[in-house]
């Protein structure tokens, strides 16, 4: 089967491609091993946050948060977003101080997306919050999104424009013969002009197949979602320096979060629950909101997360192939930059060039330049 | 703690097998959710709140005598205990009394029985509809009937709640029989084998003149079932020699049970799909070992056997861990094996011909009506799931993650066998290719504020020191 692009994993950032390469009418075909966001980008938690971004993700994370506002009408698939505003929760002075220098950072740069919340500021947007809070930071354009809904939304979208998926597919082989790319699955060989690496959690095995190495590492970041309960959080809620992430959805259930990490079997595609970490997100969730005593959970669920160790994704082209190209990696963060990475790597098939700086992001920066 | 072996489940299988491991000297812990052991089918038996048990037939006031052999041996019997988390690592978490408590075995044993198979005819989530088992509970936890009800289906257990409320002098306002006629003359060739256990199909046969001398209206062979009312449950529409109509408050519906699979799912073990009787089954050895060794399964939880079947079951699984837990040979083991194994045989062909007899027609199993719900808790109708699946969800997980099927507090208990059958109609494919639900704990909502009490391995908050 051949295609102009083939694109290796279909996730929200495989999704999000084909997607915009299809819109230019290139034909695209998505080889998914599982099924369409299986993975992380169908289990996670959400969210759709630009508040406190590192420095390198801002100019994109602003340009996808400016998609992510008419995604649903360009798409024309509904994806779930809900702009709710997102509050991180400062617990004492400390958390404050450390607000207030990233404040004189950003402001320095020219960003002013995010603002700082004064006591009584903060349990006016959150009249539940437990009163020995003293204040926050909150950027009034996120919000949260349905993950498997918004991935199957670009799924849906690209296929309309022409883009091939196949799912239940393992890449067992990936050659560069001349200016062709051959991949071969149990089944079928794949034959395309360029390639792209959109493997999330194993896409340093594709790297490999590409010709890069990188030191991408894996876990299984947990969630938990209670019963539902009467409304009484509108923004999504996070805290500067502890573990507390929490968003209440418009059907009163309420995700409970906060980057505890389970364990991954990433050869069988299973995690395991680390329970104790997980009853200690329930207890900060308890401390700050004791409304939340009254909850029940529902459902605990991990899914499998692929870290490097920056913490930032690997955007960009490949450094030891021609025509091939890599996004992966996005470390707990990725979904909300999905809708812009898809763009970029567009733009970078087809034009070799980009509007963002991608430094931060190349793949061979853990490279030893030196022995 | 750790001990030999931990029973989850505290019906005829659990009982049984409790009994022979204590017996044998090993360290058994049991759990159960009820105050009193005894599972759904001696459900308060041996302290009934009924002024004469007996009306509820020989085949109940029997577990008496088991529960109270139970209660005297030295299994540790944790009563009430909600079990939310099975570790293959052997850890069991259980809530009692608002708290989680810990523990741990080197063998596990479940036998978390049976449940009743949805029956999704139009209006059958509107109050006033309920099942036969669930008016066996009413009746025997709390001696509360249901004046004139119509009862519904198809199978033993619809005639014997019917046969129990007409000899406690309870109205029945009509039997409405679903067993296609075909059933009869495909069980027919089984029949004759199955005279070998008379006493059971006497049994059956006796429920039925029970039933038809009663004078209350049956009806045999109905179809195109749908419950009327609006916004309550005002009666039961059907066809019977032409369209028929009763008025009722309450219906009771059932067209047989099915493995109770939540345990078993959420330790991921395999599991198979039984075509005889329809439904999903843990797989398991005839020991009932399951694809984790150190696991096993027994009595209807690992397909449906019946009480009777479950007895030998547990008991067959007891005698197979203790041979692993090295107390008995391996010739120990199958000596003492002998007899439940061939009692087990003797009730195949009974097993085999009711099975045939009362296999649900796909009618009620599957939901026909566009309108109707298929996910009680999330309130997905027929057609939301079609749509799903036309929308490119095509594994029961990914349908789960788009339209929320699945996802309310019942864990899927109630949907997730009709989107397995759904998706394989419409995959043209069969159970087994298109799977089930990934289940996780906690097996049933837990509370946050006792979850964030607790800790792994705290040394002091073991079920060790809790008897029952």
């Amino acid at each position: 089967m051949n295609a102009d692009v083939m694109i290796i994993g279909g996730g929200i950032q495989g999704c999000s491609t084909a997607y915009h390469l299809a819109l230019q009418g290139v034909s695209a075909i998505v080889i998914e091993k599982d099924y369409i966001a299986r993975h992380a980008s169908g289990v996670n938690a959400g969210g759709v946050r630009l508040l406190g971004r590192d420095m390198a993700e801002i100019p994109m994370s602003k340009a996808s948060m400016e998609m992510w506002k008419t995604l649903d009408e360009t798409l024309k698939f509904e994806t779930g977003f809900r702009r709710r505003t997102l509050v991180n929760v400062a617990a004492d002075g400390a958390d404050i101080a450390m607000l207030q220098s990233r404040q004189t950072v950003m402001q320095k740069a020219g960003y002013f997306h995010e603002h700082l919340l004064d006591q009584s500021q903060l349990r006016e947007v959150l009249p539940h919050v437990h009163s020995s809070c003293v204040g926050g930071v909150t950027s009034e354009l996120d919000g949260y999104a349905l993950p498997y809904q918004a991935t199957m939304a670009f799924r849906q979208a690209a296929m309309q424009y022409g883009a091939r998926f196949v799912e239940g597919e393992v890449l067992s082989s990936l050659r560069h013969v001349g200016p062709v790319w051959i991949g071969r699955t149990q089944t079928t060989t794949y034959e395309a002009g360029a390639v792209i690496n959109c493997a999330g959690a194993w896409g340093d095995k594709v790297a490999m197949r590409i010709g890069d190495y990188v030191p991408l590492s894996f876990a299984a970041p947990m969630l938990m979602i209670t019963a539902r309960l009467p409304h009484f959080a509108k923004p999504v809620v996070g805290a500067v320096s502890r573990q507390l992430s929490f968003k209440q959805f418009e059907n009163g259930t309420v995700l409970i979060g906060g980057g505890a990490k389970g364990y991954v079997d990433r050869d069988q595609n299973t995690t395991r629950l680390d329970y104790s970490k997980l009853a200690s997100a329930a207890k900060t969730a308890i401390e700050f909101f004791p409304i939340m005593a009254s909850a029940s959970i529902n459902r605990m669920w991990a899914g499998i997360e692929g870290y490097m160790p920056d913490n930032l994704p690997v955007i960009g082209p490949a450094v030891n192939a021609q025509n091939a190209f890599h996004a992966f990696g996005f470390s707990a963060h990725g979904f909300q930059l999905g809708p812009i990475v898809g763009k970029v790597l567009a733009d970078l098939v087809l034009s070799g060039k980009t509007d963002f700086d991608l430094k931060a992001f190349r793949i061979d920066r853990y490279e030893r330049k030196v022995l | 703690m750790i001990y030999d072996c931990a029973i989850v489940g505290g019906g005829p299988a659990g009982m049984n097998a409790a009994i022979l491991l204590a017996e044998a000297g090993v360290r058994v812990v049991i759990m159960d959710r009820a105050a009193r052991a005894g599972g759904q089918v001696y459900r308060s038996a041996a302290d009934s709140v009924l002024p004469r048990p007996e009306a509820l037939g020989l085949d109940y006031t029997e577990g008496v005598a088991l529960i109270t052999a139970f209660e005297s041996c030295a299994a540790t019997h944790i009563a009430a205990a909600d079990v939310w988390h099975i570790g293959e690592d052997g850890m069991i978490f259980y809530s009692l009394n608002g708290t989680t408590r810990q523990l741990q075995a080197r063998e596990i044993l479940l036998c978390p029985g049976a449940i009743e198979r949805p029956m999704p005819i139009p209006g059958w989530t509107l109050p006033g509809v309920m099942t036969a088992g669930a008016a066996q509970v009413m009746l025997k936890s709390d001696a509360v009937v249901a004046e004139k009800a119509i009862f519904a289906g198809s199978g033993p257990l619809l005639y014997l709640i019917v046969a129990q409320y007409l000899r406690l002098g309870v109205k029945v306002a009509g039997v409405i029989d679903t067993t296609p006629k075909a059933n009869y003359l495909a069980a027919l060739p089984g029949g004759a084998a199955a005279l070998r256990s008379w006493p059971m199909l006497r049994k059956g046969l006796n429920l039925m003149r029970e039933i038809s001398n009663s004078g209350v209206p049956v009806f045999k062979a109905a179809t195109n079932l749908s419950i009327l009312g609006k916004t309550a449950a005002t009666g039961l529409a059907f066809e019977c020699n032409g369209a028929q109509e009763i008025q009722a408050e309450t219906v009771f519906l059932h067209h047989g049970v099915i493995p109770h699979s939540n345990m078993s799912r959420s330790l991921g073990l395999e599991h198979l799909w039984n075509e005889a009787q329809q439904c999903w089954q843990v797989k398991t050895d005839s020991w009932g070992q399951s694809s984790i060794p150190h696991i096993a399964v027994a009595g209807d939880g690992a397909g449906i056997i019946g009480a009777d079947g479950a007895q030998c079951a547990g008991r067959l699984a007891a005698f197979n861990i203790l041979y692993r837990l090295n107390v008995f040979s391996l010739s120990e083991r199958d000596q003492r094996a002998r007899e439940d194994q061939s009692k087990l045989i003797g009730m195949t062909p009974f097993r085999a011909f009711i099975d045939r007899l009362y296999q649900p027609v796909e009618e009620l199993r599957l939901p026909k009506d566009p309108e109707t719900l298929v996910c009680r808790c999330e309130e997905q109708r027929l057609k939301d799931l079609r749509a799903g699946y036309e929308a490119g969800a095509r594994d029961p997980n990914a349908l789960k993650s788009l339209t929320r099927c699945g996802m309310g507090p019942c864990q899927g208990r109630q949907c997730g066998p009709i989107v397995s059958s759904l998706l394989a109609r419409w995959r043209q494919e069969p159970e087994e290719a298109v799977g089930y639900y990934r289940l996780r704990s906690p097996q049933r909502l837990l509370s946050l504020a006792e979850f964030s009490r607790f800790q792994n391995n705290d040394e002091t908050g073991t079920g060790a020191e809790v008897s029952g």
